[in-house]
């Protein structure tokens, strides 16, 4: 019972990973999205030395076709998960084992992959991808936040007459930096998709504020300050 | 205006830090692990490039305070950062430079070290090596969350006449794996803290059964029928 998104900006390489499920804190297990290297996800029954594994192996030049080919030689129990790799080229590789529950699939779409199971139907992997399509000029991040509601807007997990909720989601967004440009979370929440958008608008308001924080404190103001001013101007378009 | 505990746990080796802040979604940028390697933490003016650089000194072998030189000599802005290091030895190194705002500093002891700015005052990060230090035989997650309650408890961020909210917190534990045992997350909440334990408590409950989930997935009860079981325990 989760649905993922890895999509890739074509206009700045940048790559990332959107990513919603019934299982709580899912944000704490997406170790394989890796600046100027790739993403790695392995879901359903998670093997969860896959992820670092395919990290090295895409950085040693192997491609998702073959990182996944090396899966399936090293786990016995293959057939239980799901994955989906992307390298920094954008090449795709995915596998929906036969023993993943429910519903479950991935499909590929412009430079993404959508992949999830115990799903209502195909009909949430193309409620992604269409999410994701809908406004390519868009942040990286956006386009992955709209994936994720595409595929909840399509029912999302759970059966046609009992809906599963999300109750955590999380995206990870990685530049050139060897640290996330985005890395937003919710690890315990009803409607974990709702509120990552909550969370995710907010941050947008602080990330250049932050960056500049780091880069050049010496002339950084003080958050309340920043805050006041964030503050009155909401209350300026309200 | 951030407090934090850095912790080792002598028995295990396990490795990891809790952290709690003004600042939103703190658990992107603050502070980073590695499986027998280290954990370190860049607040205050945080330079958020400055963990993996360090991870990977200490990987190469250099000890806490080597690491933490290192990153004072490559870094224009070093004045403006609070910097902890703890090493796989538990050896701890912090910094706080002269440009963090808010009274600020930190308790250093073997395997670990509270660190703070923007507090009340000294109280804050005694009260958090307290915290950390109250039950040695316990869980480091456990013992983390103690440090950031204790802070918290004994004023934490702000001035004596206006306290400052923690807005989010995290906590990462590694043990012997690549990836976290424990990675938990508040990013926008307006009791942190509060927020974080329960996070963890609830977690608590699935972590062994996510964990045998993916390692033995042939016949693993569904989620469902593993919550009923939770259900019919309580």
């Amino acid at each position: 019972m989760t649905f993922s998104l890895i999509g890739r900006c074509t206009r700045t390489g940048r790559l990332g990973l959107g990513i919603t499920t019934f299982s709580l804190a899912v944000g704490g297990r997406c170790e394989g999205v890796v600046a100027n290297i790739g993403v790695c996800k392995t879901q359903a029954f998670p093997n969860r030395t896959n992820d670092p594994l395919g990290i090295k192996l895409l950085a040693q030049g192997h491609l998702p076709k073959r990182v996944m080919e090396m899966f399936a030689a090293n786990d016995t129990e293959h057939s239980y998960r799901q994955i989906g790799i992307m390298d920094r080229d954008g090449r795709i590789a995915a596998h929906t084992g036969p023993g993943c529950r429910g519903w479950a699939g991935h499909k590929e779409g412009t430079d993404c992959v959508a992949f999830g199971n115990g799903l209502v139907g195909p009909q949430v992997l193309d409620g992604m991808i269409a999410g994701f399509l809908e406004n390519p000029g868009d942040a990286l991040e956006y386009r992955l936040m709209r994936a994720i509601e595409g595929g909840r807007d399509a029912g999302g997990q759970g059966t046609p007459d009992a809906h599963r909720p999300e109750r955590s989601a999380a995206i990870k967004v990685v530049d050139r930096r060897d640290y996330p440009d985005v890395d937003v979370r919710v690890d315990v929440h009803p409607t974990a998709v709702a509120e990552l958008r909550r969370v995710l608008e907010e941050f947008k308001l602080y990330e250049e504020f932050y960056r500049g924080r780091d880069t050049d404190p010496a002339k950084a103001i003080p958050q309340d300050v920043f805050v006041k001013e964030l503050d009155a101007r909401r209350r300026a378009r309200a | 205006m951030t407090y934090t505990i850095l912790g080792r746990c002598a028995r295990t080796g396990r490795l990891g830090i809790g952290i709690a802040t003004f600042s939103i979604t703190v658990g992107r940028y603050a502070h980073s692990a590695k499986a027998m390697v280290g954990v370190t933490v860049s607040q205050a003016f945080a330079n958020e490039n400055n963990n993996q650089i360090a991870l990977r000194l200490l990987d190469q072998g250099f000890g806490a305070r080597a690491t933490l030189e290192h990153l004072k000599s490559n870094d224009a802005y070093y004045t403006y950062r609070q910097i902890g290091v703890i090493d796989r030895t538990g050896a701890a190194a912090a910094y706080t430079g002269p440009g963090v705002r808010g009274w600020c500093g930190e308790v250093v002891g073997e395997n670990y070290i509270a660190t703070g700015n923007g507090l009340v005052g000294r109280h804050v990060v005694e009260a958090i090596a307290k915290g950390f230090l109250a039950e040695r035989d316990a869980d480091l997650e456990h013992r983390l969350l103690m440090g950031l309650e204790y802070g918290r408890d004994a004023g934490g961020q702000g001035t004596v006449d206006r306290h400052k909210a923690e807005r989010s917190a995290a906590l990462l534990v590694y043990s012997r794996d690549p990836y976290p045992d424990i990675d938990l997350r508040v990013d926008l909440h307006e009791t942190a803290v509060e927020e974080l334990r329960a996070v963890w408590a609830e977690y608590k409950k699935y972590e062994a059964y996510y964990r045998h989930r993916g390692e033995h997935p042939r016949g693993a009860l569904g989620q469902e029928a593993f919550m009923a079981t939770l259900k019919a325990a309580e």
